[in-house]
């Protein structure tokens, strides 16, 4: 098997008393995409934040394409090869879809990954002139995954994208996530909506109070008797 | 011994800096409205104070009294005018901030067309003629006067906060307006009030700042502002308790500085307040450390 | 707010191809926003006979311009912005006194003066924005307290103020102002259409976000900061040049910091020539009304922030825009059949 894109080792993260994230591994291929699941205050969330610099980690380390990271800043994630998207869609709202786009062009791309416009693939194509703000949420959170495209990323950490969003938009955000695959990106998915993750991959990472308590296959998962508890017990 | 008159006087002016302050941070900590304006309410006290003592021959303590009702009118009422608008704003807190800055320049510009530029103050001995004698030293009978009006007052204050109904609200409202409103408190009559209690404490704390500061002129209350900060920054933001611990620390430390560096006390205030929001960050800075 | 944002949405629609309501702005109308406000104050001092109204009036727009640069573009309110004023101001005194410098390169130590403390205070913009103002605030009354105290009279003067007689020359002074007008006023242009006033605009919207879109948000916030604190500087370096002679409390007063945020929130900020035409306005009316009694323009500035917050945020920038939104509502309303923009940026 080849090296991991990217390595996540015994990662940790307490705030004050408080352990959010407690020993969490994981390796990603290229192009593999891990859906990352458990109840609310799990830390996926904490998760994603740790390994995209935002908070340093308390322990544990984080490498991407064999390099370290030593926890951030973000925009060195960023131009190292890695970004996420936000579980609230963080647009910059009085910049245009375009100036959106512009900014993380202009400073986050290293290298291009992907073929085609960023916004076509989204659907948003055509509305590049229009403020971020005036966008309803379902596109907000679009253009936050075209403006983390847009910087050319490896590894790519996706916070809900399937929340709030109509069956008909599911199945196309399913098959954006499909197509970034295809082209190569690394995707770590973190999903309340189990039928939207099986359209995108089989393997999962189930959390539970800041601890790993699954890792393998969708269809294990669903029959571990650990992660039915923490499912239909909390 | 001028260590223990430091130190004495220190302690006697860190009540009155944490009575000063207090309504600051009850206006900031459960509204999180910046009421800039404050000290320019406190200097409205004092000239209260004035008229209570030369007009009326009243005691200029009966202020604190006198102010309750028509500040809690008028503070609920200004509350209620602009909290909306404060709401819909992009950033609310900068832009009461910005706005209670206006309304601390209107007031600055109406109080002096009112009472004159020039420094009114109130002779000490409204208060007594005789020095006190304590530990072998003597001190301003006022002291012992301001002492003994801001301890009533921060212990009726801690009071409400603690044991009312009222209070218990406000303190909810404090922890989260949302949660509160959720457990069915009136978040926008409860913010009035507040509000409106912020305001009288603020020109309650007026009829003692026209003898602490040695007297009162329109344009005082900017530094008083500030001086307010920093006290509430030193003692936490949203902490009421906290404030009385800042006010100490600032009472101190301003009187050890003013006895032993006189030139440089000045620098107190500005040097404690920058100290703590750079150095003690824990609550004052913003969720987002790394980035903000 | 959905209000606003369908006006802004239909402007852009009528505006077609020539970009968003809110954008780049186009050659020509940089070229005149750099340099029609310094020919303006050149002919007035041919017509005008108080040429130190105009001095002050093109220090306060620079100095409207400098909270331009770091309010309005990344959020941060200076309430104590007049420190880089004095600071400025001291930087040309002192280096005129001791190193026996031209004013001409006096400016250039003003400027550094500011930029040093502008870097030194730099941990400030750690803080949020209400924390932020208030530090910048007690910042600059320390630096006043130092720069005033009697302990440095043999190096500052202390409370007693400088001299700077054997340098005055108010022709010289005048044209360094209006220059420092010409470079303010490119600032704001440079700001408004490059790839770093974008980066700064973006950061202002949401840090985090931006940090994700690649900015290095740190180093971009004190690049801000510290062309604010030179503007500021280099303004206090010339006001100290033109007038000679002043006291400390004079160039550290805290109401130049008042007037600088008043001047460029009535303007507007964001803008170009928002600040520029708020420090023109007020500083006019200030001279007409608040010289003599100066608690009547406290009053009217007071009662015009208040005013501001509530009912026009954007100031005068954002009342011309609503207009030009409305109009174009109008022109946009009757041919929207027509347009084959229409459909096409309408709701997706």
């Amino acid at each position: 098997m080849a090296n991991p894109i990217l390595a996540i080792s015994d990662l940790a993260k307490s705030f004050g008393g408080f352990i959010a994230l407690d020993g969490v591994s994981l390796e990603l291929q290229e192009g593999e995409v891990v859906g990352l699941v458990g109840p609310n205050g799990s830390g996926k969330t904490t998760l994603i934040n740790v390994v995209s610099g935002l908070y340093a980690p308390s322990r544990g380390t984080v490498t991407l394409g064999g390099r370290p990271l030593h926890g951030g800043p973000p925009h060195r994630v960023v131009r190292s090869g890695m970004n996420r998207t936000f579980q609230v869609p963080k647009s910059l709202g009085t910049l245009t879809v375009g100036e959106n786009l512009r900014v993380a062009s202009a400073h986050g791309a290293q290298r291009r990954t992907l073929e085609g416009d960023p916004l076509e693939l989204v659907g948003l194509a055509g509305l590049e002139r229009r403020f971020a703000n005036s966008l309803n949420a379902s596109q907000q959170k679009r253009l936050d995954l075209a403006r983390a495209l847009v910087t050319a990323p490896q590894v790519l950490l996706v916070d809900e994208l399937g929340a709030g969003l109509s069956p008909a938009e599911l199945d196309d955000a399913a098959g954006v996530l499909r197509k970034l695959a295809a082209a190569g990106i690394a995707l770590l998915v973190v999903e309340h909506l189990m039928g939207f993750l099986a359209k995108v991959t089989s393997r999962v990472l189930v959390l539970n109070a800041g601890q790993q308590i699954f890792q393998g296959s969708l269809e294990e998962a669903v029959r571990d008797p650990q992660v039915v508890q923490v499912f239909l017990g909390g | 011994m001028l260590l223990e008159y430091a130190i004495v006087a220190g302690v006697l002016f860190g009540i009155f800096y944490a009575y000063l302050a207090i309504g600051l941070n009850l206006t900031f900590g459960a509204l999180r409205i910046v009421n800039l304006a404050h000290g320019d309410l406190v200097m409205l006290g004092s000239y209260l104070a004035f008229e209570l003592y030369y007009a009326w021959h009243w005691s200029p303590l009966l202020a604190i009294v006198v102010a309750i009702i028509p500040a809690i009118l008028v503070g609920g009422a200004v509350y209620l005018g602009v909290a909306p608008r404060l709401a819909r704003a992009s950033d609310p807190e900068m832009m009461s901030l910005v706005l209670f800055f206006g309304v601390s320049q209107i007031i600055e510009a109406l109080a002096t067309f009112g009472f004159g530029s020039n420094q009114r103050s109130i002779s000490s001995s409204a208060f007594g003629k005789h020095p006190l004698a304590f530990l072998g030293q003597s001190y301003p009978v006022m002291w012992a006067v301001v002492a003994a009006t801001s301890v009533p007052v921060l212990l009726i204050l801690f009071a409400y906060l603690s044991r009312t109904k009222l209070g218990r609200a406000t303190r909810a409202v404090m922890a989260s307006p949302d949660e509160a409103a959720a457990v069915g408190i009136n978040v926008r009559r409860i913010s009035a009030l507040t509000f409106g209690i912020g305001v009288a404490l603020a020109v309650g704390a007026g009829s003692l700042a026209i003898f602490m500061l040695g007297g009162v002129t329109p344009t005082e209350g900017v530094s008083i502002t500030v001086v307010s900060f920093a006290v509430i920054v030193i003692g936490g933001l949203g902490n009421t308790l906290g404030t009385v611990v800042g006010g100490l620390v600032f009472g101190l430390a301003s009187q050890l500085t003013l006895t032993f560096e006189p030139n440089w006390a000045a620098l107190v205030p500005y040097v404690l307040l920058l100290a703590v929001v750079l150095i003690r960050p824990s609550g004052i800075l913003s969720r987002t450390s790394r980035l903000a | 707010m959905p209000r606003l944002a369908r006006l802004r949405r239909l402007g852009g629609k009528a505006n077609g191809a020539s970009g968003p309501v809110v954008g780049r702005i186009s050659k020509p109308a940089s070229v005149a926003a750099i340099v029609v406000p310094a020919a303006g104050f050149v002919v007035a001092n041919i017509f005008y006979p108080n040429q130190q109204e105009l001095v002050m009036m093109m220090v306060y727009l620079v100095m409207a311009q400098g909270i331009n640069v770091i309010y309005g573009f990344t959020g941060y309110l200076p309430f104590g912005y007049a420190g880089f004023f004095g600071a400025g101001a001291y930087g040309l005194a002192l280096s005129v006194m001791y190193l026996h410098v031209p004013a001409e390169l006096g400016v250039v130590f003003a400027i550094v003066a500011a930029v040093v403390v502008a870097m030194l205070l730099s941990p400030l913009l750690r803080l949020d924005g209400v924390y932020f103002a208030i530090a910048s605030l007690a910042a600059t009354e320390a630096l006043y307290v130092v720069i005033s105290n009697p302990s440095l009279t043999a190096i500052t003067k202390g409370p007693y103020g400088v001299n700077l007689i054997a340098v005055y020359n108010s022709n010289a002074s005048f044209i360094a102002a209006v220059a420092l007008v010409i470079v303010a006023m490119a600032v704001a242009v440079y700001l408004r259409s490059s790839r770093f006033g974008l980066a700064l605009r973006a950061i202002r919207n949401d840090a985090v976000s931006a940090e994700y879109a690649g900015l290095r948000v740190v180093q971009h916030r004190a690049a801000a900061w510290l062309i604010s604190a030179a503007l500021a500087g280099a303004a206090g370096g010339i006001f100290a040049w033109y007038t000679s002679t002043f006291y400390p409390d004079a160039v550290f007063d805290t109401s130049i910091s008042i007037f600088a945020i008043v001047f460029a929130l009535f303007g507007g900020v964001g803008t170009v020539w928002g600040p520029a035409l708020g420090a023109v306005i007020l500083f006019g009316i200030y001279n007409a009304v608040g010289i003599s009694e100066p608690q009547y323009f406290q009053l009217i500035y007071g009662v015009l922030i208040v005013l501001l917050v509530l009912f026009l945020p954007g100031g005068l920038a954002g009342l011309a825009r609503h207009l030009v939104a409305g109009f174009n509502r109008i022109r946009g309303g009757a041919g929207r059949s027509a347009s084959p923009l229409g459909p096409r940026t309408g709701d997706g």
